[in-house]
């Protein structure tokens, strides 16, 4: 018998569920509120050394030369590595696209400001950060490669030389006619948007403990890291070494968001520890660090969009050009944010053909890195843009424009142009609730009564698709290869009828421990009490990713409820055998060992366990006496990309409406949100609090990219934004409370029906109310198209459109 | 971000900490009072005194009293203290107002009166206030004690007239008088961010309802507070009203020298915030004079 994973709650070996689907107090939580969580920087090893990294001060220059002697010299410094060691231990960094990358400390020049030079491994951070200071580095500066579009013009410098261009990608993907698309159109909108650099900010920064153990050759890296087995087959491949000679612990971490990063200063680290004779080195990256060298930029974009329309509304072709800085090199990954927007290309509607020209160049500036949503947030912002200026020109209500382009709810699964399937939906349904919840046609009257009034306010009514569960394909044509992303999970029950859950993550805040201990406590009729999940390092764990975009939810699920149900067929087996029945007859009922339709007779799981751990020998022959089952779980379906770049590749499509209403202060340009509401359809909720803090955050997060969030570099390409002075974050006060509204469509390619939700509102966000100040701004005929919309954008726009003599 | 080294000294009086002072005259000596600035300018090894004088152990430097005409207000006085301080509600609501703009709790928690007065950033909050009240400043030094006008004190861009071996005492702040409309207004990007600009203002009106007395003072769009003293002396005489307040916002706004320019706001952003911001805190004031409260609260 196969295993099978449960497809509703009614499928679980249960007659009274009390777990899944309800917003239960998360497991996680208590560690957290009482300070015991074991982050990376609570931990302290014998003989530990903290690390400080010198990092280039200037965005090009060449290295002239490096001296370390008065580094060294100085009392409490153990080590002191440069590119020599760099070059002796390990490899240029991994990166997509490929082979743009150089070692982890620079070389023969530096490309941006904050790449690091030299590490200093010391007895505390002052003295390392002493240390720093005394190496003398001469540089010989360089031509700086800061605008995206001069960098891409014959004769400009070159980030990196050997590759003779700045153009690190260039292509033009199109999918079906497009041409004649926009022939037939009635109406043709084109339109230029400008997103900038911004990206995710987690609470805690990335932080290492490495340690080299000198006699076998191998690396223990202790760190805050997202996906510890990605991770440690980077380290060995930029390090040199076997991949089972580095062994990675992940710890618990306070957040990601995509921007935990840490690679070069994790490499760094561990030439700090081979060099000082295999004493564990800790680094701790600090947030002046981390703004300027670490994993939070992302998404630094110029778009040119085009839209075709007929006259009765209907979209029929897009036309997207995008021009995305991606920084000096392409180790942060940041690149499949440019390749991921083809799994939602165009969103919610049903646009039949699409253009996508994509050109990705290196400058001289902080290389991209992921971030919450990885790409189609500003994708999804233009779109819907655009949605509203067609709208506005047919003279159509917003709401009713998309209505008429939505995806219809008989048509799934259905294919988009850009060749990614989405698996349910029911957008109407989304659409016609958010309406109600704002209460729409009241809203209109609040906005005309204000404007009536002289004020300035707006109201957007946008959707936009969250692609769940990720797959490596997904980004294929920025070249990251293979198709396929497991997560496996250990269920084991004790002898005492407790039950261990072993997964290859380490917590990072959405709530995934709680969740297992969901879905276990109810197939097997337990309490959370009676249930622990642990994180495994990866010489141990089962097979696993953990989180990122937006799959752990639905990937655990699968695993957990795997492993759960070949545990059940053991146990079965094993009680059949004390039965003395055929293993048909025996199954897992309330978390009893039950013979079926025979009255009295069943057993206690621990009592199975019992007999299996101490009577191995009266077991089944083909019985494996530990009382544990593994399941590895991975999307059904994917397939290969096309030379189009098209391929099944996120499993499902999360779908959302937000109305917002805001008023722009026109003698400021400062922004103030009204109303905001927002309806989502993630399919089955497994944890309802969970999904909801999700949501939450990620419109927290939405409205710091619409309004604040932005990483500036002047013309020499210094950064201006170190520091959180001058790098906006949303606070409590600027994120407005939400009126919430669901709609439960399950998702029939899934365990349960759940969708990834994880990213959320993150996709709906910074569209909603860019949209809102368009619509609060148009009465003027002034139009927003750079995201953060700041008080000097805004107002610099008002001013032009109420003087237009002198606004040019 | 570690500091570099530094010598660490912390006195229990103001005796102590003048003599202190006094002996270390020609070393680089820093005071440390709430930290909110300091602190993060020795982690970014911005400043590297050899010795740092933290003042939190001087009880005697916490206080508000009413002093006849004024509040006086030890230098140490966490914010949070005057945010709660009934007496600084009933006797200078300006005041309760301006400190409620610094920064978050968290900050008013440590950040001090003193600390911000001797500090003094161009777009803090206190220094403007005590430009449009006429507040006093009182230090001491080895040569003993001496009060500064706030007109005297503030010398531009993080400079004071103090002398390095001084100490900041007490911050000395008029009573608002019975008639004497005022507003405190300020536009930040965030709620408790330092603001982009701000404006300070003081008006007494005469019997015929004219502006009898002005004072106006912008923050945040210069490289210093600044008094606007010319439209002081158009505006008194007049009788308020919206082309009068228009008037001396275009004044405000053509007459700023040297606009600041961040990645926050532009120059000229700055320029109009200064005509926007005169306007508002005149008429939120004038309202005050008249014994009603604004009508519309400033948004941030
Ligand atoms: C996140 C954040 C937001 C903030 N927002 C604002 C804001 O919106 N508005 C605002 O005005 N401020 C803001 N601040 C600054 C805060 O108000 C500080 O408290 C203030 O600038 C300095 O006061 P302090 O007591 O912390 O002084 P410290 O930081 O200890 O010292 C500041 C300077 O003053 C000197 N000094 C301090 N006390 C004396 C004294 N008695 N005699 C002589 N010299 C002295 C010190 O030597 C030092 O040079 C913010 C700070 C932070 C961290």
């Amino acid at each position: 018998m196969s295993v099978q994973i449960p497809k509703t709650l009614e499928d679980f070996p249960n007659s009274a569920p009390r777990w899944v689907g309800r917003g239960v107090p998360r497991v996680e939580d208590p560690h957290l509120v009482t300070g015991r969580t074991e982050f990376i920087d609570n931990v302290v090893l014998p003989g530990m050394l903290h690390a400080a990294i010198l990092r280039s001060p200037v965005a090009h220059a060449r290295i002239v030369s490096i001296d370390i002697n008065e580094a060294e010299k100085l009392p409490g410094v153990i080590a002191v590595v440069t590119s020599d060691d760099a070059r002796r231990w390990s490899h240029p960094e991994p990166t997509v696209p490929e082979e743009w990358g150089t070692h982890c400390l620079a070389g023969d020049k530096v490309r941006y400001v904050g790449e690091p030079v030299a590490a200093v491994a010391a007895v505390n951070r002052y003295v390392a950060e002493d240390a720093i200071e005394l190496i003398a580095v001469d540089y010989e500066s360089l031509e700086a490669v800061v605008d995206p579009v001069k960098a891409m013009e014959p004769g400009s410098p070159l980030v990196i030389e050997e590759k003779g261009t700045n153009v690190m990608l260039q292509r033009v993907f199109t999918w079906g006619n497009v041409d004649g698309a926009f022939g037939d159109a009635d109406r043709v909108f084109t339109e230029k948007f400008r997103w900038h650099r911004l990206g995710a900010n987690p609470l805690e920064t990335f932080g290492v403990i490495a340690q080299w153990d000198p006699v076998d050759e191998s690396l223990t890296l202790r760190a805050s890291v997202q996906s510890a087995t990605h991770f440690g087959l980077g380290r060995a491949a930029v390090l040199g070494l076997p991949s089972n000679k580095v062994r990675v612990i992940a710890h618990p971490h306070g957040g990601s968001f995509g921007g935990k990063g840490g690679t070069r200063g994790t490499d760094v680290t561990a030439l700090l520890t081979r060099k000082a004779g295999g004493r564990p080195v800790k680094w701790i990256e600090d947030r002046a660090e981390y703004l300027t060298g670490g994993g939070g930029q992302a998404w630094d974009r110029h778009y040119e969009v085009s839209l075709a329309v007929k006259n009765d509304g209907r979209v029929t072709g897009l036309d997207v050009k995008l021009l995305d800085d991606m920084g000096a090199t392409g180790e942060g990954f940041g690149a499949i944010s440019t390749a991921k927007p083809l799994a939602s290309f165009t969103g919610p509607y049903a646009i039949p053909v699409a253009r996508y020209d994509l050109t990705i160049v290196a400058t001289n500036k902080l290389p991209q890195s992921p971030y919450r949503g990885m790409g189609p947030p500003p994708h999804n912002c233009v779109l819907e843009q655009m949605m509203d200026i067609a709208a506005r020109d047919l003279d159509i209500d917003p709401a009713e424009f998309r209505r008429t382009n939505f995806i219809p709810k008989d048509s799934f699964p259905y294919t988009i142009a850009s060749g990614n399937e989405y698996d349910s939906g029911d957008y109407e349904a989304v659409l016609d609730k958010a309406l109600a919840l704002a209460d729409y046609g009241k809203l209109r009257e609040r906005r005309d009564q204000a404007r009536a009034e002289g004020r300035c306010v707006g109201i957007s009514v946008v959707s936009a698709i969250e692609p769940g569960v990720f797959d490596w394909n997904a980004y294929a044509i920025v070249g990251v290869q293979g198709t396929g992303v497991p997560e496996g999970a250990t269920v084991s029950i004790d002898i005492m009828g407790k039950i261990s859950v072993r997964v290859g993550f380490a917590l990072e805040g959405q709530g995934q421990y709680t969740l297992a201990t969901q879905l276990v406590a109810d197939y097997f009729n337990v309490g959370f009490e009676d249930i622990t999940v642990v994180c495994l390092d990866t010489h141990s764990a089962p097979p696993a990713f953990g989180p990122g975009g937006s799959r752990l939810g639905v990937a655990l699920t699968g695993a957990v409820l795997g492993a759960c149900g070949k545990l059940r067929l053991k146990l079965a087996k094993v009680a059949a055998g004390l039965f003395q029945m055929d293993p048909e007859q025996v199954d897992l009922v309330d978390g009893k060992l039950v013979a079926k339709g025979v009255a009295g007779v069943e057993m206690p799981m621990a009592q199975v366990v019992g007999t299996m751990l101490a009577r191995s020998d009266l077991l089944p022959p083909d019985v494996d006496p530990r009382p544990e089952a593994t399941h590895v779980w991975t999307a059904p379906g994917r397939t290969e990309v096309d030379e189009e770049g098209r391929a099944k590749s996120y499993l499902t499509a999360a779908q959302a409406v937000h109305v917002v209403m805001l008023e722009v202060d026109p003698e400021t340009g400062l922004v103030e949100i009204l109303e905001y509401c927002v309806v989502d359809d993630c399919g089955t909720r497994l944890n309802p609090a969970t999904v909801e803090g999700q949501t939450e955050g990620s419109i927290a997060q939405g409205v710091g990219a619409a309004l604040l969030e932005e990483y500036v570099y002047d013309e020499q390409g210094q950064i201006l934004t170190s520091s959180f002075m001058d790098y906006l974050l949303p606070t409590v006060y600027e994120v407005p409370a939400t009126k919430k509204g669901i709609v439960v469509t399950p998702s029939p390619f899934t365990p349960l029906g759940a969708k990834g939700c994880g990213e959320g509102a993150m996709h709906t966000t910074p569209a909603a109310i860019l949209s809102a100040i368009n619509d609060a701004l148009a009465p003027m005929g002034a139009r927003a198209t750079e995201v953060p919309a700041s008080p000097n954008r805004l107002w610099t726009l008002i001013r032009a459109a109420q003087q237009p003599a002198a606004g040019e | 971000m570690k500091p570099a080294r530094f010598d660490y000294a912390a006195p229990d009086t103001l005796g102590e900490a003048v003599s202190l002072l006094e002996r270390h005259a020609d070393d680089d000596v820093m005071i440390l009072a709430g930290g909110q600035s300091l602190v993060p300018l020795l982690n970014m090894r911005m400043a590297r005194p050899e010795l740092l004088v933290d003042l939190n152990r001087i009880a005697e430097l916490q206080y508000i009293r009413e002093d006849g005409e004024w509040l006086a207000i030890g230098a140490m006085t966490r914010k949070r203290a005057v945010e709660e301080s009934d007496l600084v509600r009933r006797r200078q609501p300006a005041l309760l107002a301006a400190t409620r703009l610094v920064g978050h709790p968290q900050i008013r928690n440590r950040g001090t009166v003193g600390g911000s007065m001797a500090h003094a950033d161009p777009a803090a909050e206190y220094p403007a206030l005590a430009l449009v009240l006429g507040a006093e400043l009182r230090v001491v030094g080895p040569g003993g004690e001496r009060s500064i006008a706030a007109d005297e004190f503030f010398k531009g861009y993080l400079m004071t007239a103090m002398e390095p071996v001084e100490i900041l005492t007490e911050v000395r702040v008029p009573i608002l008088a019975p008639g004497t409309g005022w507003s405190f207004v300020e536009v930040a990007r965030r709620h408790g961010d330092f603001a982009l600009g701000g404006a300070a203002a003081t008006v007494r009106l005469d019997a015929s309802g004219s502006f009898s007395e002005v004072r106006i003072v912008l923050f945040g769009v210069s490289g210093a507070a600044v008094r606007l003293g010319g439209v002081e002396e158009r505006l008194v005489g007049q009788r308020p009203g919206d082309a009068l307040f228009r008037e001396a916002g275009a004044t405000a706004s053509e007459g700023l020298e040297e606009p600041l320019s961040d990645v926050h706001a532009s120059a000229e952003y700055r320029r109009n915030l200064a005509g926007v911001l005169t306007i508002r805190a005149l008429g939120e004031a004038v309202a005050r004079a008249g014994g009603r409260e604004p009508g519309q609260e400033e948004r941030r």
